[in-house]
């Protein structure tokens, strides 16, 4: 009962001083989002990383056009740029003027050309003296060549079928080769075994990426940041207690120990609580960090969080001996806990030996378990671990906060 | 067994690692009655208190208040006292009425009874037109004054106040003493700590004289007076030839040696009514208030001392400028006892 009378004191207090809690809010929604543009792979920039390649006389294609047409889009090394008949006759100079990579031009019945098992003529406008123009090159050869072999091998199929059962009619060797043809473009489309480096995508499908950037980084990084920033203000008031003499007049009321210690922890942890669920609605509203796909895993990861925070504010309350120690050594805390812990760049990022170091920080492990749920899309069982050792490095603060205070007023 | 006593103290020690700030102190103070701890800086007044409201662990000894051990009954003890800190204990950004509500629940105090409790005191500290805003804006004697009044929230059987009139205007602290013996009037036990005699002589029913730890007289005023009731007192001033000053200190050696002469004080003589009103005690105002060339000698008789001690400072080339014959006091107990001023 004394505890919370003496954590609606502290929460009083830090009410008072209004600015400094919306400064604990602002503060990081700006952040998150600065944070946020700049960890954004650029998705427009990664499309362009493949070079361009001008393509004439798409419409010349026939049957064969949409396939071929199928297999430039997938292709890893060339971007198909269709090129106009106007455009056309400037291929060369748009070439040459470094605007594409390379040319082709798809030659007239083609398709009847390829069907019928030759290997048609295209012509290709290309540097041979450049990487570029070299990779490009070798980039439509390779394009050219999977769609001479999904022919062939369809061909091969129609023929085997045709040895086995025979074709009724024309019509239905056709379609059974088109149908062939169509598998084999589709197997190119979506090969088994390419490695894309994509952007974590905030709400995009599970397990789709396992490194986080974008806002998926920046939110919870903020987060953890912040709740650490905040206890500022809340140790503030246990030194301010402490340097008037106040708290050694509540231990001469009937007041035990417990429910000071107690009543402090609540009022830093009530706190804290508030502005990372605060924090984590923002994300999910203004951000689209999707924390509610897993609400429980989120609870327990703000309230572990929370009450890790609480205790290092508590730790920091007690062994301040003035008010700027107590900023002194909550910026020391911030930043040693957000860099290293991964709250600002992935630590994968940084590398293997750099993420394992890093996981000595309690943050890392807060991040873990937030990012375990908006970025790989996972569930409560996912958070236990992190926020087991979380919870872990609380208890440890907690104890060390109490050891001092102890010490502090016998 | 003691609860025919406040406060009984037993023999209390307790050192600091090489101080020893209280040393084998006992006290009884009855209940009703206003008992006054006095002594100079450092004496170990507010390391008793300290000890008293359950704070501090006695090195040795014990104490019960109400009969209750300190040792071993501290909740008991916590219940039954109000303690006021020597220095203002109170949160400077919350209010009037939101301090008083606050320590009021640390007392265990709540709702209705609370609320009533509240403005209770905060007419008898004159604070009810000032409740509302924040504490960091009151002047010094609001502060104090404020500062008591959160130890009588919960009706203590026993006030302990610990230099509460310390830096303030006469006015308030006029006040304060007026408030304390009303508080005593209704029935509460006060245990007073302070440096200033004429406090002390003015409210108390028993005064302890404390001094390094250790408690040197107690009694009744008239009782400790009694102690050198047959000294006077002189309150002189002396002058010496500018830079001949080591002339003064040879002439104290001299008196020190005369027969009827019993101490020789050099901590100047100050008149304490003006100066105890003097907001801060360290400002130069105060120092230049104390004449330092005051020396104060208590002796066997004025009237056989003073041809003795014209005729020395006249052999060694000195002035004596004024002279002041005063009846035995508190100071000159000290004195008596300590050879030293109770305020160095
Ligand atoms: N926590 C402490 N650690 C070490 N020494 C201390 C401590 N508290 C008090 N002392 C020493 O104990 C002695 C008595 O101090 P105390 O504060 O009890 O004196 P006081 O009579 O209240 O003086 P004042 O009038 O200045 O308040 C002093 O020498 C002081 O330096
Ligand atoms: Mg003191």
């Amino acid at each position: 009962m004394r505890a919370t009378s003496l954590a609606l004191k502290d929460l009083l207090q830090i009410a008072r001083d209004w600015k400094s809690a919306l400064f604990l809010v602002v503060m990081p929604i700006l952040f998150t989002f600065f944070f946020g543009l700049v960890l954004q792979p650029d998705s427009q920039a990664e499309a362009d990383a493949r070079l361009p390649v001008g393509i004439v006389g798409r419409e010349a294609g026939g049957q064969l056009g949409a396939h071929l047409e199928r297999l430039l889009a997938a292709s890893e090394v060339i971007r198909p740029v269709p090129l106009s008949e106007a455009e056309a006759d400037e291929a060369e100079a748009l070439v040459d003027g470094g605007e594409l990579a390379a040319a082709i031009a798809v030659p007239e019945g083609f398709s009847q050309a390829v069907l019928s098992g030759q290997s048609p003529r295209f012509t290709v406008i290309a540097d041979p003296m450049t990487t570029t123009g070299q990779a490009a090159s070798q980039g439509i050869e390779t394009v050219i060549s999977r769609l001479l072999g999904a022919v062939q091998t369809a061909r091969i199929s129609a023929d085997e079928f045709a040895a086995a059962q025979g074709f009724e009619t024309e019509g239905a060797r056709q379609a059974y080769l088109m149908r062939g043809l169509d598998q084999a473009v589709a197997a190119w489309e979506e090969p088994p075994l390419t490695v894309r480096q994509e952007q974590a995508v905030v709400s995009g499908e599970p397990g789709e990426s396992e490194v986080p950037g974008g806002f998926a980084q920046s939110s919870p990084g903020m987060i953890v940041q912040f709740a650490i920033f905040g206890l500022i203000t809340s140790a503030m008031i246990l030194v301010l207690e402490r340097q008037a003499g106040a708290l050694k007049r509540i231990l001469t009321t009937p007041t035990s120990r417990a429910a000071v210690i107690g009543g402090h922890v609540l009022a830093m942890f009530l706190v804290v609580f508030a502005q990372v669920l605060l924090l984590v609605l923002v994300g999910q509203l203004l951000f689209g960090v999707d924390y509610m796909r897993a609400p429980l895993a989120t609870l327990l990861m703000a309230t572990i969080l929370a009450f890790w925070a609480a205790s290092l504010g508590l730790f920091i309350g007690s062994i301040s001996k003035s008010q700027e120690q107590v900023i002194t050594l909550s910026l020391i805390a911030m930043f040693l806990f957000a860099a290293l812990g991964g709250a600002w760049f992935p630590l994968e990022v940084a590398g293997e030996a750099f993420a394992t170091v890093g996981h000595i920080m309690p943050t890392a492990w807060a991040m873990d378990g937030f990012q375990n749920i908006v970025v790989r899309g996972l569930g409560l069982a996912s958070v236990l671990l992190p926020a087991g050792i979380l919870l872990a490095y609380g208890l440890v603060f907690f104890g060390l906060a109490v050891w001092q205070f102890g010490f502090e007023t016998r | 067994m003691n609860d025919d006593y406040a406060i009984r103290v037993r023999n209390l020690y307790k050192t600091f690692d090489e101080v020893q700030a209280v040393r084998d102190v006992s006290l009884d103070v009855r209940p009703g009655e206003i008992f006054s701890l006095l002594g100079p800086n450092g004496a170990g007044k507010s390391t008793t208190i300290s000890m008293l409201a359950c704070l501090l662990e006695p090195t040795a000894g014990d104490a019960y208040v109400m009969g209750h051990s300190i040792l071993h009954e501290q909740m008991a003890v916590k219940s039954s006292i109000g303690v006021v800190p020597q220095e203002i204990a109170l949160y400077e950004d919350l209010s009037a009425r939101e301090n008083l509500s606050f320590w009021g629940k640390m007392y265990g105090l709540r709702g209705e009874r609370l609320r009533q409790r509240i403005d209770e005191v905060l007419e008898i500290i004159g604070l009810a037109q000032r409740q509302k805003g924040p504490v960091a804006n009151f002047s010094g004697g609001m502060k104090r004054r404020l500062n008591i009044g959160v130890a009588l929230l919960h009706r203590p059987d026993v006030l302990i106040l610990d230099e509460p009139t310390v830096g303030i205007d006469p006015q308030s602290r006029r006040n304060i003493l007026d408030s304390v013996q009303e508080f005593n009037r209704q029935g509460m036990t006060v245990l007073y700590t302070t440096h200033y005699m004429e406090e002390a002589q003015e409210i108390s029913d028993h005064i302890a004289i404390m001094d390094q730890g250790e408690i040197i007289a107690y009694g009744t005023h008239d009782e400790l007076v009694q102690i050198v009731g047959e000294l006077d007192r002189i309150d002189l001033t002396l002058s010496t030839p500018p830079g001949q000053e080591e002339i003064r200190a040879a002439l104290i050696q001299t008196w020190r040696q005369l027969d009827r002469v019993h101490q020789v004080s050099t901590a100047g003589h100050e008149t304490i009514t003006t100066e105890a009103g003097s907001p801060a005690e360290q400002s130069p105002d105060f120092e230049a208030a104390v004449d330092h060339s005051g020396l104060t000698l208590l002796v066997g008789d004025s009237n056989l001392v003073l041809p003795d001690l014209f005729e020395t400072a006249v052999a060694v080339g000195a002035r004596i400028t004024s002279v002041d014959i005063q009846e035995p006091n508190l100071e000159a107990v000290f004195l008596h006892l300590t050879g030293r001023a109770l305020r160095d």
